[in-house]
């Protein structure tokens, strides 16, 4: 009976305690060896086992042991270890971190001039020129994916520089090849419509496009500019049944994977990241082949490259786990061969570009000016706290409504109206913006 | 009453109360609530107490220099369509539950009566009741799927009912918005109905049988057995049952937000708040957004709790 007393009441206070016996940080393995805890969004790397594998080198040369965590919703778990001081030891750093904020949560990795000459995309994690954050990868942005095989079956020997010709590709792969969704929108996974958005700036041609944007206070939907363009060309696929998948609100993301590389799915707007997702899905990876986005600017075809996450280093860890934390971030990007096994744009500066990029000759590539100093931040905090939120996928989002009024056959007027109220609320939130309003160029 | 009072000047006193019958009682009272009442302060007041600060800032996800702005937060909500019209989806959800409120009765009243295998009905409709909210909105994915014989094999097991009776098959959820959301609302109704059920069940089953007796040697039929015996009895769980669904109606959440994700006009305002706060980072707006869904709810209570003053 008292046993039982003194268990229960054991119970409970674990129960209250409880929470904080999982908030231990960092271990130190037998014989002082150092764990790392590295947080990251490749959840299909860690799984099998690849990422693993890839560190072997650096635990043997460190003495250490790297323990890997995946999150499937990663940006959305990390936010929430981010309210605590434990979210690993080294981390791909959230795009909800605003740049100015970088300081409170990760170790200082250099100065921006020093890093810039070795690595790519440097300033993508930066503030007051001090970098926070290296990159594990690039990507191109502004391609599309497409089957090769089964856009040569349809007989399209060179791919659409025009939304017009985009278009009638696709119609030519529906009436000449059987059994084949020409475009797969994925609507379902919320995440993809956000996809158009990311050929916007490619579109445009311009580094700087967002910057002028801000500064001159054009409208970001302005007939005929980029993002206009862009959503317009999504509600042309989305509104013609033909040209898409017939049940959008069930498709399945992971069960794409696989039909794009057996020829099922002739093609899906998604970055370059997917490509080695949708090479390694089937017994097809030749066929995977990545398209600049079917727009030019005077016969000429622009492509944006990125960062993917950029790993930085947690600043609430003891020294000896910053320095190993650190050691890793730069060894990641230099030495461990990720990009080039991945197929994916390298963050070292010379290093080769991987061979599927070979559609992109001709194309030019550029790499998105930052804002200037005085005016870092205030895109993301105009595009968020006016609620437009360019990109995005909560739900309300003027991409779900443009797709909502595509589906429904609604006319372009109906988009035209939601161009313009996400005109209005982007224009008065600029315009209220205190840095925005001092800024002198 | 028959303790004598004791009054307590030195420590020796209090040990000696605490070992006497109102100490023991005050004692063990106070610790066995303890641990309940840490947990609900930790989890849930303190919590909200924070929420209704936040709503009177602008502040980000993380509490980064929060910044206090009064009750503009109020005022967008208030005033944005963007925020607030989801809330009207909400009347498909309303009307639904009017639906399910009346075959639940139908069903209740009929699994009162002489049935064979009554209680297999009663265990069959409650089930969905204690299914998780998540495999029931994955299950009805499956059900709503409309098959283009590409990536969609197989059609779903509507689809397949429909094409056995002859019928052609249906998109249903990329349908129109009013079909989605109907399709959504079916949903919940399949899902909640074994609740209610059980509770008009429990409600009739507690009329005295002698009543029955009463009105059908008067030579009573169905019908008026239930108009005058059986509705008049069970009024105050209807009621009930009705705010609880009105309840229902403002916060829907997990089904839409799982099997539709809030597209093609589906959005409710409970997704609209999660959104706003981690997807768009306006937690001042979004803990605004909370507290106005709960003072609708705190006012449905209120009408429910007259109600109920009324019928006594």
């Amino acid at each position: 009976m008292k046993t039982g007393k003194i268990l229960a009441a054991g119970l409970a206070l674990l129960l209250v305690l409880g929470i904080n016996v999982f908030a231990g940080g960092q271990q130190t393995g037998g014989g002082g060896q150092l764990t790392l805890r590295v947080l990251t969004h490749r959840t299909d790397r860690h799984n099998d086992g690849f990422l693993a594998k890839l560190v072997e080198p650096f635990e043997k040369a460190n003495n250490c042991k790297i323990v890997f965590e995946s999150y499937t919703d990663y940006s959305g778990n990390v936010a929430t270890m981010m309210n605590t001081k434990n979210y690993g030891d080294v981390l791909g750093i959230i795009s909800s971190i605003k740049q100015e904020d970088l300081s409170n949560f990760f170790e200082p990795l250099g100065s921006y001039a020093d890093l810039n000459k070795k690595y790519n995309w440097a300033d993508n994690k930066m503030y007051n020129n001090t970098v926070y954050g290296i990159a594990m990868n690039g990507n191109v942005s502004g391609g599309i994916t497409y089957n090769k095989k089964v856009w040569a079956q349809a007989g399209i020997t060179t791919l659409p520089k025009t939304p017009e010709a985009f278009l009638a590709a696709l119609q030519q792969i529906k009436d000449r090849v059987p059994n084949v969704i020409p475009l797969y929108t994925n609507y379902n996974a919320n995440w993809t419509i956000g996809q158009w958005n990311g050929l916007a700036l490619s579109v445009s041609g311009n580094p700087n496009y967002n910057n002028e944007l801000m500064i001159n206070k054009k409208d970001i939907f302005e007939p005929d500019s980029a993002y206009y363009k862009v959503n317009k060309l999504m509600y042309d696929v989305y509104r013609q049944p033909a040209l898409h998948e017939l049940d959008p609100m069930t498709t399945d993301w992971e069960g794409s994977k696989p039909a794009i590389n057996n020829g099922q799915i002739a093609t899906m707007v998604m970055g370059s990241w997917a490509v080695s997702q949708f090479q390694a899905e089937g017994p097809n990876p030749q066929d995977i082949g990545y398209m600049p986005a079917p727009f030019n600017t005077n016969g000429k075809q622009y492509a944006t490259s990125a960062a993917d996450y950029n790993l930085g280093v947690n600043k609430n860890i003891d020294a000896a786990h910053k320095e190993l934390g650190k050691k890793f971030v730069v060894w990641f990007a230099e030495e461990s061969g990720w990009a080039q096994t991945e197929k994916l744009v390298p963050t070292l500066k010379g290093a080769a570009m991987p061979d599927w990029l070979e559609a992109f000759n001709g194309v030019e590539l550029f790499t998105e000016t930052t804002a200037p100093d005085a005016l870092i931040g205030v895109w993301d905090a105009i595009n968020k706290e006016s609620a437009v939120n360019l990109g995005g996928d909560e739900s309300g989002n003027y991409q779900f409504q443009i797709a909502d009024a595509a589906f429904t056959g609604k006319p372009f007027s109906a988009v035209e109206a939601i161009f313009a109220a996400q005109n209005a609320r982007w224009n008065a939130t600029r315009d209220a913006n205190d840095k925005l309003k001092a800024y002198r160029p | 009453m028959a303790q004598k009072k004791l009054a307590i000047r030195s420590t020796e006193d209090l040990v000696q109360w605490s070992r006497g019958y109102t100490g023991q009682k005050y004692l063990t009272t106070v610790l066995f609530l303890l641990v309940p009442v840490t947990l609900l302060i930790l989890f849930t007041v303190i919590p909200a107490l924070n929420m209704v600060s936040f709503s009177f800032q602008k502040r980000d996800q993380f509490g980064i220099n929060p910044e206090f702005v009064g009750l503009a937060n109020y005022k967008q909500a208030l005033t944005d369509p963007e925020v607030f019209s989801p809330l009207r989806n909400s009347l498909y959800y309303l009307a639904g539950s009017f639906v399910q409120l009346s075959v639940a009765l139908l069903i209740a009243t009929i699994l009162c009566s002489r049935v064979q295998g009554a209680n297999f009905f009663k265990g069959v409709i409650f089930f969905p009741y204690m299914m998780n909210g998540v495999a029931v909105a994955i299950i009805f994915r499956r059900v709503f799927y409309a098959s283009d014989g590409v990536i969609n094999k197989s059609q779903g097991i509507l689809n397949n009912i429909l094409e056995l009776f002859g019928g052609t098959s249906q998109v249903w959820l990329s349908g129109t918005p009013m079909l989605a959301n109907l399709c959504l609302v079916f949903v919940s109704i399949w899902r909640y109905i074994g609740f209610d059920i059980i509770m008009f069940i429990g409600a009739i089953q507690s009329i005295s049988p002698e009543i029955f007796e009463a009105a059908s040697l008067d030579g009573a039929n169905g019908w008026q057995r239930f108009r005058y015996i059986i509705f008049p009895s069970i009024r105050p769980i209807i009621a009930l049952q009705l705010i609880l669904s009105v309840r229902g109606a403002v916060s829907v959440f997990e089904i839409p937000y799982i099997v539709t994700g809030g597209r093609n006009g589906t959005e409710t305002f409970v997704m609209k708040t999660m959104d706003t706060a981690f997807k768009l980072q306006k937690f001042g707006l979004a803990a605004a957004m909370g507290i106005i869904l709960l003072i609708i709810i705190i006012m449905v209570t209120l009408v429910q709790k007259a109600f109920f003053r009324e019928e006594k």
